[in-house]
């Protein structure tokens, strides 16, 4: 007691933290304190604490001062002061990952995890799970399974947190405690329902029907005392309809309507949610959610208010006319004193309502909107964008309040999603592109986010000369080169070429700016002003296409590593840029749908950055004997399935090209456990002109584990129609039969067997690889004089939509849309599909395909390419 | 205990601390030792093979143990010499039935005496020839032999057969060690 009379003391006299100006080797300095025979906690309290908040601070200690720390804090066990020992739980936790050999304090964990001290018990419980690894953690299961079931709400709903932690390092371990889970689902308090929950749906989620039988059973039996678990029902609920693709009977529906009449108001939110953002929802339900919603609404409690608006706002686009309904309430939330949901009624509305009441709204808008903060400026800033893209005629409203907006103060993810909105507004919708440059020229004169203006003056670069006056943006690009730091002026050096690239009348006052820049104090700048200002000299329009409005179209990571090898190889040949893979167009969808659908438990934190599928492929494939002759690795196809996937032996293919060759990479897996499989290769039957170069056979194939084995084969010389064939293949291996517990073979001599394999395909598709043109037209325009042109008109009868015809062609062809001309404009009949791509050699091929509508799809299909017999084999094979 | 005992460990005035290490190979019943002094309300019933260390107390004739009872398992006899620091005496079990490993118990023994912690100062070591119930057990004096034990001049030293599972024998040891460390305490002093 008079110890923290002392400590109060001391803190009214320094004002403010206590821990403000501690240092680490003091702190480890006295916390040898810990090492004496006999600890005194009062003294040993406060040392502990400050190692705790300097570890939290963030200060990182090396592995040895780690476990000189730890171990003179495990002496600290003989002190039976409880405040001190709870210190040391946290200690041991945070110590954990640092220290080695913490699995020493395990049997006193245990020992006060199995305690009287009910205090010790889960904190106890905690931290002998942090310090536990997969194998050490049978030696405390028995612990566990005792402590899941125990008495004490706080010790179960410990041990079934600390489960579910372990069952990232030990899932099987913590399989088998189900029976302990699901007797805790039964309990009375609402924490370990909800925890035991938690925990039995994570061990069972990969196993759909075990999922099922789960809801099922709980739907039914529960005694819902839990609003917490109820919600996570919901959930799972929710989640299984999303999968099975359920329809309105099911009984999940039945349960989550039923939990409308639920009487916590957590519940009911969440049923309403859960309704709301079902792909496939009646409206029968969706009108019930809503009105649910409405009637939080009008909650006197604000979290209610703002959970229910902000689903409202979240959903306004995919359910206009059920949210219309509760247009009432929201406008009488435009006034409310919490800002964040004034904002995020606002939006709704505005995301609903009609064209005549936008300007109003806006008005209402900015009365607030620098009393936000910026996270909700930027729901403000996807509503406009939004609602610009449903009332095109409304640009000038919307484009004025975002340029003030531009001009408030703001952070830059703020800024960058208002310049967002702009450039979408001016991609589509032309009328409001001039307005929107303008805006933008002027937000880059005083803006202090680098990238941003960076990213502004390629824009201009790039849509600028296609204006009715390019010059008048010249003035803002150059005046970036005078005030600004290196990176930016390096940009608008590039911005300007580009006008000089594309508009002639302007080039000769290009050069004169460029000439300037050359005298510039930055490198690149300079360089890059040189290296414009002499292409632009040569007035040769294959030379702009190529090097100023061309963008780098290789894979910048292999690029790098094939310049660093170059510079260390010491060779007297020229640099070939052609040996280098060229970059695959990357798919940013499938990353977003992978996040929505996890953590629904465990935050699955920060994407980690993957080196590019085709690396990985080139490091793998570079360790095969022979590979090296064969050049670099051009492209890898998709992966090709040979056999059903419930067989013996599964088997998929990729197709990996290369300018003469292509290697078939086969995945082998064998899934009987009884056998064990030796020299397993693919004999393949090709067809004419191919030549099988080499077959590397995978040499053991044992039970549940995938083998690779690979086949080098030979592209037809000179005889391109006949690259596009197809093979039998037949898996053939030596089975030896083998005990299927330990996976030994019983005898040493194997049988020769085989297993047919559904026929490979080599298309035209594994041949080429995409490439994304940015400015497409002047490279078909070019292409005119310089490449061979082939022309063909087809009937596609099978297609029905122009739509079908675009994903089909594109698919087919394996070439990247430009111009995102993939996208159909609605409504219409005829449409021209733009693509490009490169044929394994490095030979460019360019396809425009004018599409038209009339009892089927009728295209005619242009082809340009530098090689004469490609452009013939794209034509005669679409035929 | 007398009434003048009882009122000085009441004051708390004669009473003393210290710490002893119980260390050993594994399956030699350290911890089996350590429970059975313990006073009978702390004592546990099944005894499990401790995993890292744990920490018991206990009162002898004046003097609060703390004993730190240590893992025998192989994989983490090296992260004894952790609480070699501070300690007033050593407790060493041996298990006297397994002839087998009574080199191990050796190399672990030396490596123990010749640790700087250790060397330098003068502490007293218990050995419990533990398991003497054994039909196959080694007497005391055999496992002296076999331990070089007599080669130990520079710090007193005990043997007793014990058998942990009835008691027998580790009173005589423990009142020897105690005496000991009286004894080294008041020099100090």
């Amino acid at each position: 007691m008079s110890g923290f009379k002392r400590d109060k003391k001391e803190e009214e006299d320094g004002g403010g933290n206590p821990f403000q100006n501690i240092e680490k080797t003091i702190v480890l300095q006295e916390a040898r304190i810990f090492n004496e025979t006999s600890v005194n906690p009062r003294k040993c309290t406060p040392i502990l604490t400050k190692l705790l908040y300097m570890l939290n601070q963030g200060e990182q200690l090396s592995a040895k001062e780690a476990t000189d720390v730890f171990f003179a804090m495990t002496k600290l066990f003989q002190s039976k002061d409880v405040i001190l020992r709870r210190l040391v739980y946290l200690g041991i936790k945070e110590l954990s990952s640092i220290a080695d050999d913490v699995i020493i304090v395990t049997s006193s964990l245990t020992k006060d995890m199995t305690g009287k001290e009910d205090l010790y018990r889960a904190a106890a419980i905690r931290a002998l799970c942090s310090i536990t690894d997969a194998t050490m953690l049978q030696a405390i299961e028995r612990y566990m399974k005792q402590a899941i079931v125990d008495r004490n709400p706080a010790v179960s709903s410990a041990a079934l947190v600390s489960s579910l932690h372990m069952t990232k390092i030990a899932p099987e371990v913590v399989k088998r405690w189900v029976n302990e889970a699901q007797e805790a689902v039964n309990s009375d308090n609402i924490m370990v329902q909800f925890h035991a929950l938690g925990l039995l749906y994570h061990i069972r989620k990969s196993d759909r029907l075990a999922v099922t039988k789960l809801v099922a059973r709980l739907t039914r039996t529960m005694s819902s005392k839990s609003p917490y678990a109820v919600c996570m029902l919901i959930r799972i609920a929710a989640k299984l309809i999303e999968e099975e693709g359920a329809d309105s009977n099911s009984p999940y529906f039945d349960y989550i309507e039923a939990c409308f009449r639920h009487k916590s108001e957590m519940v009911v939110y969440e049923a309403a949610y859960a309704v709301v953002n079902l792909n496939r929802t009646t409206n029968r339900e969706l009108a019930q959610a809503i009105s649910v919603l409405q009637l939080f609404c009008g909650s006197p409690k604000p979290t209610l208010r703002f959970a229910a608006v902000r689903t409202l706002n979240q959903v306004a686009i995919s359910h206009p006319a059920a949210v219309t309904a509760c247009n009432l309430d929201l406008e009488n939330l435009i006034t409310d004193s919490n800002r964040s949901i004034a904002t995020l009624a606002i939006t709704t509305l505005l995301k609903t309502g009609a064209e005549s009441s936008v300007d109003r709204l806006m008005k209402q808008i900015a009365t607030f909107v620098s009393e936000i903060s910026d996270e909700f400026k930027v729901v403000v800033v996807q509503a406009i964008r939004a609602l610009a893209l449903k009332f095109p005629r409304k640009h000038s409203v919307l484009m004025n309040f975002l340029s003030a907006m531009l001009r408030d103060e703001g952070g830059l993810e703020y800024k960058a999603s208002i310049a967002d909105t702009i450039i979408t507004i001016i991609e589509d919708n032309p009328e409001a592109k001039e307005t929107g440059l303008a805006h933008l020229c002027e937000f880059i004169e005083d803006c202090e986010h680098v990238s941003l203006a960076v990213r502004i003056l390629h824009l201009l670069g790039k849509e600028g000369p296609k204006t009715k006056q390019p010059s008048r943006y010249i003035r803002f690009i150059y005046n970036r080169v005078i005030l600004e730091c290196p990176s930016i002026r390096a940009a608008a050096v590039s911005a300007m070429a580009q006008f000089g690239a594309s508009c002639p009348d302007l080039l000769e006052n290009i050069q004169v700016l460029l000439a300037r820049c050359q005298m510039d104090s930055d490198d690149e700048v300079r360089d890059r002003a040189t290296y414009y200002s002499s292409i632009l000299n040569r007035q040769d329009k294959s030379l702009y296409n190529n090097y100023i409005l061309e963008t780098l179209q290789v894979s910048v990571p292999a690029l790098e590593r094939t310049l660093k090898e170059y510079t260390n190889s010491n060779t007297e040949q020229p640099f070939d840029i052609k040996t280098i893979p060229v970059s695959v167009v990357s798919k940013p969808d499938d990353h977003e749908v992978k996040q929505k659908t996890e953590g629904m438990l465990i935050s699955s934190g920060p994407a980690k950055i993957t080196p590019s599928r085709e690396e990985n492929f080139a490091t793998k494939l570079n360790s095969l004997p022979g590979i090296q002759i064969l050049g670099p690795l051009f492209r890898s196809s998709e992966i090709v399935e040979l056999t059903e996937s419930e067989t013996e032996y599964v088997v998929r293919c990729v197709k990996h090209c290369y300018t003469h060759h292509m290697v078939l990479q086969f995945d082998c897996l064998n899934t009987l456990n009884d056998q064990l499989l030796e020299n397993v290769r693919v004999q393949l039957d090709t067809s004419e002109g191919y030549e099988i170069i080499s077959d590397i056979p995978c040499p053991k194939l044992p039970y549940n584990e995938t083998g690779t084995a690979y086949v080098i084969v030979k592209f037809p010389d000179g005889d391109l129609p006949n690259s596009i064939a197809t093979f039998g293949a037949v898996l053939k291996f030596v089975v030896k039969d083998c005990d299927p517990a330990t996976g030994l073979p019983d005898i040493d001599e194997g049988y020769d067997d085989e297993y047919m394999l559904e026929d490979l395909e080599i298309t035209l598709g594994d041949q080429i690889q995409k490439v994304s043109r940015a400015n497409w037209g002047s490279a078909w325009e070019e292409a005119e004089s310089t490449f061979y042109e082939m022309e063909d008109t087809y009937s596609l009868s099978s297609m029905n939509t122009l739509e079908e015809a675009v994903i089909n062609i594109i698919k087919f062809l394996g070439l990247q849309p430009a111009e995102r001309s993939d996208k159909v404009p609605k409504g219409k009949t005829t449409h021209t599909l733009l693509l490009a791509g490169i044929f394994r050699g490095g030979i460019d091929i360019l396809v425009r395909a004018k599409l038209a509508l009339a009892d089927g799809v009728t295209m005619q299909l242009t082809v340009r390419s530098t090689d004469e017999s490609i452009a013939e084999l794209i034509t005669s094979v679409v035929g | 205990m007398g009434l003048f005992q009882k009122l000085v460990s009441f004051l708390g005035v004669g009473r003393k601390e210290v710490n002893v290490l119980v260390v050993g190979l594994n399956n030699s019943g350290k911890s089996t030792v350590v429970n059975n002094f313990k006073s009978d309300d702390d004592k546990v019933t099944d005894i499990v093979p401790t995993v890292g260390f744990s920490v018991e107390r206990f009162q002898k004739q004046n003097l609060a143990f703390t004993a730190f009872d240590m893992s025998g398992h192989g994989r983490y006899r090296d992260l004894w010499e952790h609480y070699y620091k501070d300690c007033h005496g050593i407790i060493f079990v041996i298990d006297s039935s397994d002839r087998l490993r009574l080199v191990v118990v050796k190399e672990e023994l030396d490596l123990l005496l010749q640790h700087p912690d250790i060397c330098q100062k003068k502490i007293p070591i218990l050995f419990f020839a533990n398991k003497m119930d054994c039909k196959e057990a080694l007497s005391s004096v055999k496992i002296a032999a076999a331990l070089g034990l007599d080669k130990i001049m520079d710090k007193p030293w005990h043997i007793s057969a014990s058998n942990a599972l009835t008691g027998e024998g580790l009173q005589e040891g423990v009142e020897w060690l105690t005496q000991q460390i009286r004894e080294l305490l008041s020099v100090k002093n």
